[in-house]
């Protein structure tokens, strides 16, 4: 038992050592272009520790992507490359907006019912490609891809020609009523209670992959379709179940970022927290549990950025550099799976099986 | 029908269909190539973006329009070897390897732009070059046909050319008899003795000098700047546009211009007071419906034989 946790803890500590090396050979060459590069990388490796209110944005941002890196991690799981959970957060958020605006509905089930409904428009955008591969075989991959941006324009003129305050000068919504709003958890921060929707459903995704038996049957059709349909699984139908949680996750997550932090809503791109879900997911190594840190890490290398931003003449984008390069390095096989490592990994276990 | 042919022979309509299907074709054909290799370039995106950026910095830095594209097309050729570098270099997925591409590439284009000009929106404040349009001598004066097919920009030819060319390359060259061999089945085409990594970064470097100019061809052609995330999924549908093309170079050039008719229809109908929201889901839906067709009468074939 201590030697696995050792194996893993060997691991991690790898994981942990090439991301190091990552961050500093992005970071390093854009330190020495300003005047104090020491001051770049104090600012970006510990400034985000700083004080309370800066931890607090690291949940803050961590929030949404926690929600998606979930949603992915299990459309992933399910075997199926599904990029929708970008759309997913897009309608959700919109859905949530909509819901708000349009339905006269107040006191404590206001809120709770603009997630529902941003959850269930939300998932649309999962669940299209989804079928459409299930039952004729289409690439959902290349299907996802594209269809976000038809469900974006679809979006935006839902907003324009619907929800569009005329007073307000941008192109933004109506104003969400003061029901509709998910508290504050710290003063200074934009934290709201949303953080903990997103720890407990990360929590109850790791319980129901590794725990039940619907997600025992997911990840055996996604690791190994032709055991499935041998152990006489329902393929198409536990495929389709882990694109509609996926979805409606990725949707609600949508829902809870519009009402926890706007006062109205005026998206007219793509937010990009899909992708960086996807990363989130890739970084857990699609482990629910994992979803937590990696995208608490990830939030802490943006509140990172956006320090180096705010106080020295850094665009916070370095941050999309970092997070593409950490992306590749740890799904690199060369790294990962080398037969040294392998063979040390095996050699702290093997020990323990000898005993 | 007649309407809709009519139309399309308008010497200004059918000049807008070639307008917006060339960046189309030309990612489309540089996805095939590397697809037939057997890796589907997902950072087609993040290649056309970078090589529309690269153009425009080039150009305005050496206020010569054509080193702007040959930067652009080397610039594409390195990113699409630095893919067959991660992939097989270091096996990550190829999946993996694009969607960190287009991250990257929004990044450092968005950086770029900012280093170069202050601003991280727009490169208007750079004095970059537009690539010119050709007049094709003798053909420009002939009736009908002179004025629909002289005049085009110069990345349009090209891209027109460049179909024959890919098409004779993949089926009766040595180099597109291994590219298909490695596609089809990489161990037998290893015993044969030709190297899955050596041709698939052959077929990526070159799926990125596509990509460039692209690219280059968004920004100084379509339009005489680079804008923040200027392709706005152009990539994507050059995907689906060679995926609709089912693998060959003509299928290709056939999905990549019913695509650019979508476009235009969305176009002329925006002017005509319709809602552009609406119009400009055209090109994203065309190719949703038109995969899933396809693949639901691959489906419907295989099973009347089995």
């Amino acid at each position: 038992m201590t030697r696995s946790i050792l194996a893993g803890l060997t691991e991690f500590a790898l994981t942990a050592l090439v991301i190091g090396l990552v961050i500093l050979a992005v970071l390093v060459p854009l330190a020495l272009s300003q005047p104090d590069p020491l001051e770049v990388l104090r600012l970006f490796v510990l400034g985000p520790f700083g004080t309370i209110r800066h931890m607090g944005n690291i949940l803050e941002a961590a929030t949404p992507t926690m929600m998606t890196g979930l949603a992915a991690t299990i459309i992933f799981r399910a075997g199926m490359f599904n990029l929708g959970v970008e759309g997913s957060f897009f309608l959700g958020g919109l859905a949530a907006a909509a819901t708000a605006v349009l339905l006269p509905l107040t006191g404590f089930v206001a809120t709770p019912a603009a997630i529902l409904v941003g959850a269930l428009v939300g998932s649309l955008a999962c669940i299209v490609p989804g079928y459409l591969r299930v039952r004729f075989g289409a690439s959902e991959m290349v299907n996802s891809l594209v269809l976000n941006f038809a469900f974006l324009f679809a979006g935006v003129y839902v907003l324009n020609y619907v929800l569009r305050d005329p007073n307000a000068g941008a192109l933004m919504s109506y104003k969400l009523p003061g029901d509709f709003t998910l508290d504050r958890l710290l003063q200074g921060t934009r934290l709201h209670t949303g953080v903990i929707i997103a720890f407990v459903a990360c929590l109850l995704g790791g319980i129901w992959l590794y725990g039940t038996r619907s997600g025992l049957n997911v990840r055996i059709v996604g690791s190994s379709p032709g055991f499935a349909s041998h152990l006489g699984l329902a393929s198409s139908k536990l495929l389709m179940q882990a694109q509609i949680a996926g979805g409606l996750i990725a949707g609600m997550a949508g829902a809870i970022e519009v009402l926890g932090l706007y006062s109205r809503f005026s998206w007219t791109g793509l937010p990009g927290h899909g992708w960086t879900g996807i990363t989130v997911a890739i970084l857990a190594r699609e482990n629910p549990f994992l979803v937590i840190p990696a995208a608490l890490f990830l939030a802490y290398l943006q509140v990172g950025g956006d320090m180096l931003a705010r106080n020295l003449d850094v665009p916070s984008e370095i941050v999309g550099l970092v997070t593409a390069a950490i992306m590749l390095a740890v799904t690199a096989a060369a790294i990962f799976r080398h037969p040294a490592f392998l063979r040390l990994i095996r050699d702290i276990k093997g020990q323990e099986q000898g005993a | 029908m007649i309407e809709f042919f009519g139309a399309i022979a308008d010497p200004a309509v059918f000049a807008t269909v070639l307008r917006v299907m060339t960046p189309l074709l030309l990612a489309a054909l540089g996805v095939l190539i590397s697809d037939r290799a057997g890796v589907l370039n997902i950072g087609m995106e993040g290649i056309m973006l970078s090589g529309a950026l690269i153009g425009v910095l080039v150009s305005a830095a050496t206020a010569n329009p054509f080193l702007g594209l040959f930067a652009a097309l080397i610039g594409g050729g390195l990113l699409g070897a630095l893919m067959a570098f991660f992939i097989n270099g270091l096996g990550t997925q190829f999946i993996i390897t694009g969607i960190a591409l287009n991250m990257a590439a929004l990044a450092a284009t968005t950086l770029g732009l900012f280093l170069a000009t202050g601003d991280k929106g727009m490169s208007g404040a750079l004095k970059s070059g537009v690539l010119p349009n050709l007049d094709i001598p003798l053909l420009g004066g002939v009736p009908i046909l002179g004025p629909l097919l002289s005049g085009h920009h110069m990345l349009t030819y090209l891209a027109i050319l460049a179909v024959p060319a890919v098409a004779i390359m993949l089926a009766r060259t040595p180099f597109g008899l291994h590219i298909r061999a490695v596609g089809s089945d990489p161990k037998a085409a290893a015993a044969a003795g030709i190297s899955r990594n050596r041709v698939q970064l052959y077929t990526l470097t070159l799926s990125g000098v596509f990509g460039g100019a692209a690219g280059a061809y968004l920004s100084m052609g379509y339009v005489s700047w680079f804008a923040q995330n200027m392709t706005a999924g152009r990539g994507f549908i050059a995907l689906a546009a060679e995926v609709m093309g089912m693998g060959t170079a003509w299928g290709t050039f056939a999905a990549a211009a019913v695509l650019g008719i979508a476009e235009t229809v969305a176009i002329t109908m925006q002017t005509k007071g319709l809602p552009s929201e609406l119009m400009q889901m055209i090109p994203y839906i065309v190719p949703a419906v038109m995969l899933t067709v396809y693949a639901a009468r691959r489906q419907a074939k295989a099973r009347k034989i089995s």
